[in-house]
């Protein structure tokens, strides 16, 4: 079973994703491993850190690439960035839909989150994160937490936002201004004293 | 633009906090996980199962064809009207008919045009040799 997974460790998301496509449910395994954490925390960053709401996002973008599996052209696009960019479609409209909602309504992350800061420290300063990401226009919060969070390249962020990579390296760039000048207004809460 | 400068943070202080963010992502649930496993499966599914053929299944039949063919429910209607109207001429009024069509369709004397009972039976010897022999 081990070395199963380790074999399917050297196979490219693509090559999964045409097994899949002929109905082999080990690709589906290797694929649903690999690639739902990526789309949860990208979905999370997105939804102000709603778990449920990722979860429920991220379950629908996979269920896309199952359907999309049988047909997918090789070569064409990476299977992360077709599914970053299901992701952030599939946020864009979870966010328009909340606009018409009560704000208040709308649950707070919850801290039991696996995986959460170890430390103190840590966890209130992703949690200053998470509020100054929410803050941000939503093409901008999508290159940042592209960029910095999950650690996509320029050029596969500008697939992802169907835009020039100098277009991205802009919204990242303002992005990260953004950021900086709104977490600096709480550097002592999170441990930055002023030199 | 100094007031900014003295209340930005660092790039390096922004990364620690991007770093302390990539700690804290959530992961996926077991229960979301098997979801997506059970839709995969679905899928393969899906796919394996016997193709119905809607085609087929939304083709009009037959009737229907003809149907639409002749222009619809009301214009069979009116066909079958015109239909029972000539039936109906032909049966009731052949006097008339001939009339109308100047003595072409019945050449013979008016007489002949009267129906008795017996013309629409199998009878040798007319309808009330039925009753003679029961």
């Amino acid at each position: 079973m081990e070395m199963a997974f380790d074999a399917e460790a050297q196979v490219s998301d693509e090559a999964l994703l045409v097994a899949y496509g002929n109905g082999d449910r080990a690709a589906a395994m290797a694929l649903t491993m690999r690639l739902t954490p990526r789309v949860m925390g990208f979905a999370a960053r997105m939804l102000g850190g709603d778990r449920h709401e990722a979860e429920d996002v991220a379950q629908e973008a996979m269920l896309r690439l199952w359907k999309v599996a049988p047909d997918w052209r090789q070569g064409e696009a990476k299977v992360t960035t077709w599914l970053y960019r299901v992701t952030a479609n599939l946020c864009t409209d979870r966010l328009r839909k909340r606009r018409g909602v009560d704000i208040d309504a709308i649950p707070e992350p919850a801290d039991d989150r696996p995986g959460a800061a170890a430390t103190m420290m840590e966890e209130v300063r992703a949690r200053a994160l998470q509020e100054a990401l929410d803050a941000l226009p939503e093409r901008q919060r999508i290159a940042v937490t592209l960029r910095h969070l999950e650690g996509r390249t320029n050029p596969e962020i500008a697939e992802v936002l169907e835009i020039s990579v100098e277009a991205v390296e802009s919204l990242t760039a303002r992005g990260k201004r953004a950021l900086a000048a709104s977490l600096g207004q709480r550097r002592e809460e999170l441990g930055y004293v002023e030199e | 633009m100094s007031k900014n400068d003295k209340t930005m943070l660092s790039d390096a202080a922004l990364d620690e906090i991007f770093a302390a963010g990539r700690e804290a992502t959530p992961a996926p649930s077991d229960a979301v996980l098997a979801r997506i496993l059970a839709d995969a499966e679905g899928e393969i599914e899906a796919r394996a199962a016997p193709v119905r053929r809607p085609a087929m299944a939304e083709r009009p039949g037959l009737w229907a064809r003809i149907l639409s063919g002749l222009g619809g429910w009301p214009a069979v209607a009116g066909m079958a009207t015109a239909t029972v109207a000539g039936v109906w001429l032909g049966f009731a009024s052949p006097d008339q008919l001939n009339e109308l069509a100047g003595g072409l369709l019945l050449p013979e004397a008016s007489g002949v045009t009267s129906y008795d009972l017996e013309d629409f039976l199998p009878s040798d010897g007319g309808f009330s040799a039925l009753f003679e022999e029961g």
